[in-house]
């Protein structure tokens, strides 16, 4: 047998349906973004991660690398969009090796979309993913049931409605590099005020043609907590101790 | 693995898809495919300027509608089928793609949703269109229509079709029949795209709303 | 094709917490300005902690429209309890306020509370509601109820979709749950005492901007309304906006 093991699939239908218990999943409730300028492409997004209504972590990653110049931003199943992207990754670094060759944008939609329709949406991963290889800047999004989509500019996740109507309203042809880095962060900056599922701080990653990629984690910091009002360190002795015991120490020889 | 129950309705929750108005038509020189760019989950436009018109052989191509995923794996399917053709036996006919994407949507029925018109131009049959709908059964057709907006221009298209029109002539008719399916779907949308197969090779068209929608 | 079940859902959640605290001489009522519907925000200022008179402050945290329904339906209440207490002679000692009017107790506006909670009792209003203000001795004093009615006087309460983060935090700070004096490896509980109207200013803050970290439907604005003897004040800070 290969691939994903389904064998619970009923036994989860099951318990979805007749008990109390919830299957969660860290979804990346999210904002991301691609946009392409004159010399290249870039992509950028939040850095929320939510369980249902708590922020499970302020400040991830959503921006993966496929390869040295092909990068792409994550939404839906955290879970998904990081094993998907580390599957193809893994597949086109060796295709890179065995061909000789600069792996393209192309290659890995293709085997993205494929590896998606496969799995017929169950596997949840909503891409934008972008690049530059020998032929040029390429910027695509796929969607979790396998369909995929060109453009000058994309946007994904529960925050994309909020960046599309940044993107629809200032997005012009020919940007330059610093331009797009803009529009890109405005874009996600929309996401991160106007959409719970989107929040704390942009990434981006510029990839522009001739030159490395380079990934500016942090690109901006729009949301860093103010100082707390009190201090709640407690004094030594305020929790209890309800039991000391001391283990002897052993040595163990280790045979070579 | 076996006996689990797959429930389609589920399955295909929040996907997206392209809410249609595609044509194709024959014409004197050859054949035209025409469709609108709109890409929709739910309310949500995802892809205003969407290429509905998908080549699978430099003079084979079809229009897409149904479940964007499920056109777009399908249409991947077949060209490559007809590469692998090309290379053992030469130039496939219109006719052998439209029998791959039918076998493929009759075969697979149960999991697609696609409803699929190919046209193609070569030397022999000049222009052709096959209209493959749901269950995937094959029709030729002096043209095709199909996707949600084509129930509106049922009664004009067949008025209005003609035998050998000329090129500026198909371009007019699919142009105005496009703009009513438009008009009156609110799945369908956006700029009007047009290939044109003839033996002078492929031409692409595009029209913009200005120009559509008041005719 | 299968027949479709359309239902209309009367209730909505729109988010948001707030937090009571009863001290010595004061309590305070607080609450975000945040309200929010799924993953959209409706509006960072709209408040939802309100002076209804007779230094009773009162919210009502869940679904607004059943929220503000409620505090209305309260307010009405409240003034019906004046005309029909209200005396021509002015000069009576049991009388606590000028005009002959008779202020309402607190803990006879919880009691009313109930009523009006337990009358929707099979239809109820979807919230969890807090009052706070000064009882009889001029205590400070918090009420808490469950949708239906249930409720009970308690310090500390908070309320909404943040409770749940930021109640064991106030269990720890203000009725020091888990706190021993040092050296008394664990045996002597930290002694309760009052604390000032200053240090709980200071909680209510940090426990604001703790839950605005970690629950998405929480932000924008803190509104903290303190009653003392001397009426009811307000004060307004920022809550961070993403």
């Amino acid at each position: 047998m290969s691939g994903l093991s389904f064998d619970n699939y009923q036994r989860n239908q099951y318990l979805a349906a007749h008990t109390n218990i919830k299957f969660q999943t860290t979804s990346t409730g999210t904002t991301i973004v691609g946009v392409k300028f004159n010399n290249g492409v870039i992509i950028a997004a939040d850095t929320r991660s939510t369980q249902g209504p708590i922020v499970a972590d302020k400040n991830c990653e959503k921006l993966h690398r496929i390869a040295p110049k092909i990068w792409c931003a994550g939404a839906g199943t955290a879970a998904d969009t990081e094993a998907v992207t580390q599957l193809i990754s893994s597949n086109l670094e060796l295709q890179s090796l065995y061909t000789k060759r600069e792996p393209r944008v192309v290659s890995s939609l293709q085997m993205l979309k494929q590896h998606l329709f496969k799995y017929q949406g169950h596997v949840g991963a909503y891409l934008i993913v972008a690049g530059v290889d020998p032929t040029g800047a390429h910027l695509f999004s796929v969607q979790a049931h396998g369909s995929t989509d060109v453009g000058y500019y994309q946007s994904l996740g529960s925050g994309s409605l909020a960046a599309m109507a940044v993107l629809e309203s200032e997005w012009k042809q020919d940007l330059t590099k610093e331009e797009a880095i803009k529009l890109a962060a405005d874009a996600i900056e929309a996401g991160i005020w106007n959409d719970l599922g989107s929040g704390s701080n942009v990434d981006v990653c510029v990839m522009e043609i001739g030159q490395d990629a380079q990934l500016l984690r942090n690109y901006r910091t729009p949301n860093v907590r103010e100082q707390k009002q009190r201090s709640y360190k407690f004094a030594r002795g305020t929790t209890g101790v309800l039991k000391t015991e001391i283990i002897e120490e052993h040595e163990i020889d280790v045979v070579a | 693995m076996d006996g689990i129950q797959v429930d389609i309705q589920h399955l295909k929750k929040g996907e997206v898809s392209l809410g249609t108005s595609i044509m194709a038509v024959t014409f004197r020189d050859g054949v035209i495919l025409g469709a609108d760019s709109r890409t929709s989950t739910g309310a949500y436009i995802a892809n205003r300027v969407t290429d509905k018109l998908t080549r699978v052989q430099d003079n084979i191509w079809c229009c897409r509608s149904g479940s964007a995923a499920d056109t777009q794996a399908v249409a991947d399917i077949v060209q490559y089928h007809l590469d692998l053709y090309k290379a053992q036996f030469g130039e496939p006919s219109t006719k052998t793609a439209a029998s791959i994407f039918q076998t493929l949507c009759y075969e697979n029925k149960d999991n697609l949703s696609a409803g699929i018109i190919v046209a193609g131009f070569d030397k022999k049959n000049k222009g052709e269109v096959y209209s493959i709908p749901l269950g995937g059964s094959l029709h030729k057709q002096k043209y095709a229509i199909a996707g949600s907006g084509s129930t509106f221009i049922y009664g004009y298209c067949d008025k209005n079709f003609k035998e050998d029109m000329s090129k500026e002539e198909t371009v007019n008719f699919i142009k105005h029949s496009l703009s009513q399916a438009i008009k009156w779907d609110g799945s369908s949308g956006g700029v009007i795209r047009m290939v044109i197969l003839t033996e002078a090779g492929v031409e692409r068209l595009i029209f913009y709303p200005e120009e559509y929608e008041n005719l | 094709m299968q027949p479709i079940q359309h239902n209309f859902n009367p209730y909505s959640d729109n988010g948001g917490t707030i937090l009571g605290i009863a001290g010595k001489d004061f309590a305070v009522l607080a609450g975000d300005t945040r309200q929010t519907v799924d993953y959209s925000i409706n509006s960072r200022y709209e408040s939802k902690v309100f002076d209804v008179g007779d230094n009773i402050l009162m919210s009502a945290n869940g679904f607004a429209a059943d929220g503000d329904a409620l505090v209305k339906k309260f307010k009405n209440s409240l003034k019906w309890y004046h005309f029909n207490h209200t005396s021509s002679i002015s000069s009576i000692s049991e009388l606590s306020e000028q005009n002959g009017q008779h202020k309402m107790s607190l803990k006879s506006a919880a009691r009313n509370i109930q009523h009006l909670l337990y009358g929707k009792r099979f239809f109820p209003y979807y919230v969890h509601t807090i009052i706070a203000g000064l009882d009889e001795e001029g205590k400070g004093s918090v009420f808490s109820f469950d949708p239906v009615g249930s409720y009970e006087r308690e310090q500390c309460r908070a309320g909404g979709a943040g409770a749940s983060l930021m109640m064991p935090f106030l269990d720890n700070q203000v009725n020091f749950n888990n706190q021993y004096e040092p050296d008394s490896h664990g045996q002597v509980k930290k002694k309760l005492e009052y604390l000032s109207l200053d240090e709980v200013l200071q909680l209510v803050r940090d426990a604001f901007t703790s839950v605005t970290e970690r629950h998405i439907s929480v932000g924008d604005g803190l509104e903290i309304l303190i009653v003392t003897k001397d009426g009811v004040r307000k004060e307004f800070f920022p809550l961070k906006k993403d």
